[in-house]
């Protein structure tokens, strides 16, 4: 069992290395290949490690397997261990799943791209590096799969590296990370320094015995890297521009799993998190702020991923609002299900996006449920799971976080509750204002613009673009069916071992959420309908406009907070000090070099009698010396 | 021995130094310069056998017979530069012979 | 005793004068075999009778005759005079050379009455060849060996400073 999670671990990483190392020696769609099955060989892995944790009694279920004991310093010890517990078995399936399903896909998306065989080995690197960031057993080997998943969003974002605005995001999207790596890492100085191990379990046991400056130091280091890694607001603002890489990326790394490594570590770290309530409540506090305004953001814009990406950050808002008021199972449910409807989305964005030769403004797309009917369907599932309605996925994991806030009963909880359901009202909105724009209405001409000629491909796209398609929208419709309230609740069961709920629902609150949830999506949704039949949009006012367009300023905000400074000083330092000091003192020394040594120079006069005389003087001071010191 | 001490010895070797070195110093043919040379030579050689004589021990004297032969040794290679300077036509003075310079 | 020494030494110290300060290089040699021997007469003085045969006949004897043969060799070319060069440097020679006698001076005097007292007892085969010899060949072996090489590169030196090429390039 624990074989079968290394397998899951090792195999991208086989296949990424594979592909690396036989470079042009293989062809592109054997690159492909290369990675497909990898990853699916992953899942398999996954599989197996799920069912034989299955297998054991519950009280056994969590197992450590140690490759080896990498760093050792006194009495810190720190190893590559696994750790498959019901959490990390969790994350293996949905990211090596749905992780194949995506390659799967970009195989038909990628292909006559020249560098494909990179893409593949990137997106091998990143499937890795994301299960060995679920699977670490302890916070070091976290914090490397936590770097190297940021590497290989960088990589993949810019993977188109000669469009300008591509590197710029890929830049800003790994500098953003960064500082959520940053006060990782301190989080992670400070548990050694205050409980003197990294191992999960350990660091669990000890959290108690710490200050609670010292705890609430470590937990507000630990969401600060989630924050930026789940593009929660305030280090969000990477995301929209991440949209610049190929369909596929956006899907995996930006919807399906990346994103969500940040509640991942909020799940994991509960512990940590319950002895900060101050913390917690943050997380869900930064949460709810961000599914609202993501949500109002989502409203106005005009690129068809970009939209999704709001969307994404959206609903992990709703995740961290989970996580923050300690509803584990359900953040990770609502995870699982996110996942498979969001890649679903992302796909089929990336079917209509092909079709129309790389367009990708919905203004100019429209009337396209004729001409990809299946594509339409999916689409239409994956949004209805997205808005959360019943029997879909989307609805039986949003409306539990919800309730769980109503359950929670105290100021923050009605708030959070209060926010949650306005989110719904504005995801209707938005998901649908999308999808009317996209297939209903005015069949747009399909004129052939220049995009690349590998995209030039028009209908519904190949067998291995539709069925990863069609399996996700599988999942979008029944994968919610894990948790049904008061009847079945296997999937919250299974994560309860590794974290109990700080807050249960219970079935009356569970119905009455639902149902006022899904009264506010269908009301999104005719409001949505209602402004595209009047061809109108949704925001009007035109202040509103501009400040939601302008995704609230962030941009502009950081821009003049720690842009403009920052580089006005580089340069100032550049002209007073790299200049005139640091230059200068070199080129001073060598030409003081040059002229001491013309100076010495002139001592080799070349004369014999000079030399003769230099030693008799010598001699005389010497025996003087000689005799004194005696 | 009812001779002058070993101090007496010890200043005519000092002396002998120093005619020899101001020959070294200020002379320009290289003749005369492996001459003076020669001198500053044997006034070591001097110092050294008369401490030989005051110790009782006779090691100054086998140094004062390696730096006779070794001088021997020098003396001929010197003689073979100047004539060799000399087979060239080179001016036979050292302020000349400073191809050394830096 | 002392009336030797003072001859011998008088005449060690005039030769040496007369060597530095000729102009003819010939008068110059002739002065340093004269210088030469009177050494030699300081060493027996000194019970050092080997080393003192070995400075007459080395010393005296070869050196000096090689000396004597490449100043006939040079002919007139081998004309001296006193050197030119700035006064400032003449001046510091001189004064170098006056200071490390007086510097030897002072230094004897301070150690006259202690160290300088009375020489060693020695016996009569002190200075001897056989004394020599034994030395020599038994502590100061490698000095020996040594010696001998240092004598056969210079014979090398010299055969080489001494070829002509073939094309008559000196």
């Amino acid at each position: 069992m624990v074989a079968g999670a290394w397998i899951c671990l090792l195999a991208p990483l086989g296949g990424a290395l594979a592909i690396t190392l036989l470079g042009p020696w293989i062809s592109r769609r054997a690159a492909g290949y290369v990675s497909t099955l990898t990853t699916f060989l992953a899942f398999a892995g996954a599989l197996i490690a799920f069912f034989g944790l299955w297998s054991r009694d519950a009280h056994d279920r969590e197992q450590l397997s140690t490759a080896y004991t990498w760093l050792a310093a006194g009495d810190f010890q720190v190893g590559m261990e696994i750790l498959v517990d019901p959490l990390s078995t969790v994350m293996m399936l949905v990211v090596s799943g749905v992780g194949g399903l995506i390659v799967w896909y970009s195989m038909g998306y990628m292909a006559g791209d020249d560098e494909e065989r990179r893409f593949f080995a990137y997106m091998s690197l990143f499937v890795f590096s994301m299960l060995l960031l679920v699977q670490a057993g302890n916070f070091l080997l976290l914090l490397v799969g936590w770097g190297l998943v940021g590497l290989a969003s960088y990589l993949l974002i810019g993977f188109w590296h000669k469009r300008p605005e591509a590197v710029a995001a890929a830049k800003k999207a790994f500098v953003m990370n960064a500082i959520g790596d940053a006060t990782f890492a301190l989080a992670i100085v400070l548990l050694i320094w205050s409980t003197g191990t990294l191992e999960f379990s350990a660091v669990f046991e000890g959290v108690d015995g710490l200050s609670s400056t010292a705890v609430n130091l470590v937990a507000l280091g630990l969401l600060g890297g989630a924050v930026a890694k789940s593009a929660q607001i305030p280090l969000h603002t990477w995301l929209p521009d991440a949209m610049e890489g190929p369909t596929p990326v956006s899907a995996l790394i930006h919807a399906a799993t990346m994103v969500t490594a940040g509640v991942y570590l909020l799940v994991r770290a509960h512990p940590i998190f319950e002895a900060a309530p101050d913390i917690q409540s943050l997380a869900a506090i930064l949460g709810a702020v961000t599914l609202l305004v993501a949500g109002l953001v989502a409203l106005v814009q005009w690129d068809i991923k970009r939209v999704i990406a709001y969307s994404t950050m959206s609903q992990i808002g709703y995740m961290f609002l989970g996580a923050g008021i300690g509803a584990y199972g359900f953040a990770i449910f609502h995870l699982m299900t996110h996942a498979f409807f969001k890649a679903l989305l992302f796909l089929t964005a990336g079917v209509v996006i092909h079709h129309l030769s790389d367009e990708q403004d919905i203004r100019r797309m429209g009337g396209l449920k004729s001409a990809l009917p299946r594509t339409h369907v999916a689409f239409l599932i994956g949004t209805v799971a997205l808005v959360g309605l019943p029997p879909f996925a989307g609805f039986w994991s949003k409306d539990a976080i919800v309730a769980s806030a109503l359950a929670r009963g105290d100021a923050l909880g009605w708030t959070l509750f209060v926010a949650g359901l306005l989110g719904v009202l504005l995801t209707g909105a938005y998901s649908f204002r999308l999808y009317f724009a996209v297939f209903h209405g005015k069949r747009v001409t399909v004129t052939q613009q220049t995009g690349d000629s590998h995209h030039a491909q028009h209908g519904e796209g190949p067998m291995s673009m539709l069925v990863p398609v069609g399996i996700l929208a599988v999942l979008s419709a029944i994968g919610g069916l894990l948790y049904i309230p008061g009847v079945w609740h296997p999937f919250t069961h299974w994560i309860e071992e590794t974290g109990e709920p700080l807050v249960e629902a219970t079935t009356g609150q569970d119905y009455l959420t639902s149902a006022i949830s899904v009264a506010l999506g269908i009301a999104g949704i005719l409001l949505a309908r209602r402004a595209f039949q009047l061809d109108r949009q949704l925001v009007t006012m035109p202040s509103a406009w501009r400040v939601f367009e302008h995704k609230l300023y962030f941009d502009e905000l950081y821009d003049a907070l720690f842009y403009r400074p920052g580089a006005a000083l580089a340069n100032a330092l550049r002209r007073r000090v790299e200049e005139p000091v640091i230059e200068g003192s070199l080129d001073e020394i060598g030409s003081g070099t040059i002229f001491a040594s013309g100076g010495l120079a002139r001592v080799q006069s070349g004369l014999l009698r000079t030399y003769a005389l230099a030693i008799a003087f010598s001699v005389c001071v010497l025996i003087v010396v000689f005799v004194a010191v005696r | 021995m009812s001779g002058p001490g070993v101090g007496w010895y010890l200043i005519v070797a000092a002396a002998l130094f120093g005619i020899g070195s101001l020959g070294v110093m200020l002379r320009r043919s290289p003749l005369i310069v492996l001459l003076s040379l020669e001198i500053m030579l044997n006034g070591a050689n001097l110092a050294l056998i008369a401490f030989a004589r005051q110790v009782g021990d006779l090691d100054g004297q086998i140094f004062a017979l390696a730096v006779m032969a070794v001088a021997a040794a020098e003396v001929a290679i010197g003689l073979g530069l100047i004539v060799a300077m000399a087979r060239r036509d080179m001016a036979l003075d050292v302020d000349q012979a400073s191809a050394l310079r830096g | 005793m002392w009336i030797v020494w003072f001859l011998a030494a008088g005449a060690c110290l005039g030769s040496g004068i007369a060597v530095v300060s000729m102009t003819n290089p010939f008068y110059s040699a002739l002065a340093l075999i004269g210088n030469l021997a009177s050494l030699a007469v300081l060493y027996l003085l000194l019970a050092a009778e080997f080393l003192a045969a070995a400075q007459v006949l080395v010393y005296a004897g070869a050196v000096m005759v090689m000396f004597v043969f490449v100043i006939a060799y040079l002919g007139g070319r081998a004309d001296a005079p006193w050197a030119g060069g700035s006064p400032v440097m003449q001046t510091a020679a001189v004064v170098a050379a006056v200071a490390l006698l007086v510097e030897v001076v002072v230094v004897l005097g301070l150690a006259w009455g202690d160290e300088l007292k009375d020489p060693a007892q020695v016996s009569d085969s002190f200075g001897s060849p056989a004394a020599i010899g034994e030395l020599f060949l038994t502590d100061h072996l490698l000095a020996f060996e040594i010696t001998s090489i240092v004598l056969l590169v210079a014979a090398i030196g010299g055969v080489v400073l001494g070829t002509t090429h073939e094309k008559g390039r000196p």
